[in-house]
């Protein structure tokens, strides 16, 4: 048994779009593992590519060129979509169909038999959080309560690996935090999980590994401790400074300076002398309120990422379009 | 597999039993089967002879044209809408989705075409002129002529939009009643234009081998208000029809074997 869930190997996809003999390039060479037992976070901007790399893997679009492994088996592969869960973007089900009866339809395609599917819908709906919603169609779902749905379906086959394409969009707070509780809780029973999204937050609480992809390509990749940089990018102050005083000297090669009535925040750089700094401010009549070392979180990571993404690497600027055909 | 297939048609099923013009058709064709009593109550000698024409023109075209638009739509709004994705991305293949969609298909159409007999039989018994065996034969035909033109709009729909699949599909309709006139009328054309035309015709199905009525068929005239044609053409056509039906669904999967879902 391979100890890869994921394989992903020099992927690239081109979308032509016949008539308008438009090309987009939307992956250009994606490269990345996954192991067993982890919960792995994929990660860009909008048209980065993570869609189309996570309908590449389901076997729902054929990649240009790359090949990549499910489970040990090369896509698209039957034998691997009996073991894998799967969350579309957006997801749209037949909105005539109850929840019980989509899980049903779920579970006669993975050929389950008719008492594990029923035990195991009413498990799931339970574990969504839809058994208030049990008797209505998904036509009258909330777009929430669709996302409940088709987490529930994706995990009617019990899955060893579970992919799901922005599980938390839709939901509130309290939604998302459900959510990340179930994928935990999936990885704690040993499955893997991958998922994609753009929120940092959702990543950094609870992922073993982050990938970051803009532009069709992987920026990054590793645990969120490695990615983020542990080092002390500034240190961000605020002081309270009597309206007429000049605060020139007290500016002088700082950063994001914000001046509100008496209150002054700015940041120094990593390197600055604080101590001679304070020494001034107090000379200057100024009341320290706060001095916060920055470190670097995935945030700044992500738009570092996709900062250097965005700068042209060369002449031919084929970067794809925000259209969708 | 059969599970799978079996899961695909009965949700096919579901969906189209929720499509109102359906329930629309089925009050029109009893409608018509009513106004051919009316017509053949206006000459009075012509009775039968009107209901029944009138009956089984109504199978064929409401059934052919009903077929054309599920076979159209109903694939094709799976790919749009994006149902397909959380679909094929379980272990059923994609020629097993063709097949039980189309079999959803049979299903809704056979329903159809059932509750048309019904009007037609109940028309003919009301009105006690009897139901002789060629009706009954008609009606099979006529069943199987919609089964297989539900297959030529599934083909056209595999790779193109309904509005392309439907007029391509009604095309088929048209000119596979109409094969041997058509034969027929290029017989004495330029032999450039009667091999165009033998080439054309061969890729048409034969849906004229199911309208019989009113055809020279084995060297003989029949007609379903006389003696129609035997159980065994009857038979050889139903199987001539299953095999197109099998060839279509078969370029059907493999055309959307190849497509990206996106
Ligand atoms: N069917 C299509 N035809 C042409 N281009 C497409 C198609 N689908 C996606 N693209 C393009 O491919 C790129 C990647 O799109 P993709 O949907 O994979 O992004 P994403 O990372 O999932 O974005 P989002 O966060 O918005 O979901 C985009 O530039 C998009 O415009
Ligand atoms: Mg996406």
């Amino acid at each position: 048994m391979s100890d890869l869930a994921i394989d992903v190997k020099e992927l690239t996809k081109t979308y032509r779009t016949p008539l308008a003999r438009r090309k987009v390039e939307a992956l250009r060479g994606v490269s990345f593992t996954v192991e067993r037992g982890h919960i792995f976070g994929f990660v860009g901007p909008n048209g980065a590519g993570k869609t189309t790399t996570i309908r590449t893997l389901m076997g729902l679009i054929r990649p240009t060129t790359g090949s990549a492994k499910l489970l040990g088996h090369a896509i698209p592969s039957r034998e691997a979509r009996f073991k894998v869960g799967f969350l579309p973007e957006a997801p749209y089900f037949y909105d005539y169909l109850t929840v019980g009866e989509l899980l049903d339809l779920a579970g006669r395609l993975f050929g389950l038999s008719a008492s594990v599917r029923k035990k195991r819908a009413g498990e799931l709906i339970a574990r969504v959080g839809l058994e208030r919603a049990q008797s209505q169609s998904l036509k009258k779902f909330s777009k929430g309560m669709l996302q409940r749905a088709g987490l529930a379906q994706a995990l009617m086959n019990d899955p060893e690996l579970v992919v799901l394409d922005e599980p938390m969009s839709g939901l509130d707070p309290i939604g998302r935090k459900e959510v990340r509780d179930l994928i935990v809780e999936l990885r704690d029973q040993g499955k893997t999980v991958f998922f994609s999204t753009h929120i940092l937050s959702d990543v950094e609480a609870i992922t073993d590994r982050v990938a970051i992809i803009a532009r069709g390509q992987l920026q990054a990749h590793g645990t969120p401790a490695e990615l983020v940089r542990r080092t002390i990018l500034g240190i961000d102050i605020m002081i309270r400074l009597p309206q007429e005083a000049d605060h020139a000297d007290l500016t002088a090669g700082a950063e994001r300076i914000r001046r509100h009535g008496d209150e002054l925040s700015l940041t120094l750089p990593a390197d600055a002398d604080v101590d001679a700094w304070l020494a001034r401010a107090h000379a200057a009549g100024a009341k320290i309120v706060q001095i916060v070392p920055r470190h670097e979180t995935l945030e700044d990571l992500f738009l570092r990422e996709v900062a250097l993404a965005d700068a042209p690497e060369d002449g031919s600027d084929d970067a794809p379009k925000e259209t969708r055909a | 597999m059969i599970g799978r297939i079996w899961a695909i048609a009965l949700n096919t099923f579901r969906e189209a039993a929720r499509i109102r013009v359906l329930y629309g058709i089925v009050v029109l064709v009893i409608g018509v089967n009513l106004l051919g009593v009316v017509l053949g109550e206006m000459v009075t000698n012509e009775q039968a002879r009107v209901a029944r024409d009138v009956g089984l023109t109504g199978i064929s075209l409401f059934g052919s044209l009903t077929a054309i638009f599920l076979g159209v739509f109903l694939l094709y709004t799976e790919v749009q809408r994006r149902t397909i994705h959380a679909i094929v991305s379980k272990p059923i293949e994609r020629w097993e989705f063709v097949v039980g969609k189309y079999l959803g298909m049979v299903l809704v159409l056979t329903v159809l075409v059932g509750l048309f007999a019904v009007a037609l039989i109940g028309m003919l018994l009301i009105q006690d002129l009897g139901v002789s065996s060629a009706v009954l034969k008609a009606v099979v035909l006529a069943w199987f002529e919609v089964l297989t033109v539900a297959a030529i709009a599934i083909f056209f729909s595999s790779f193109s939009t309904p509005f392309m699949s439907g007029i391509f599909a009604l095309a088929m309709w048209g000119f596979g009643r109409v094969t041997p006139e058509i034969e027929a009328a290029s017989r004495d054309a330029a032999p450039w234009i009667r091999t165009l035309t033998k080439i054309t015709l061969e890729i048409v199905p034969d849906l004229h081998l199911f309208a019989v009525s009113g055809r020279t068929i084995e060297g003989e005239h029949v007609s379903i208000h006389a003696e129609l044609v035997s159980w065994g053409y009857v038979a050889m056509a139903s199987l001539h029809g299953l095999g197109w039906i099998v060839g279509l669904l078969a370029l059907a999967a493999l055309l959307f074997h190849r497509r990206d879902f996106v």
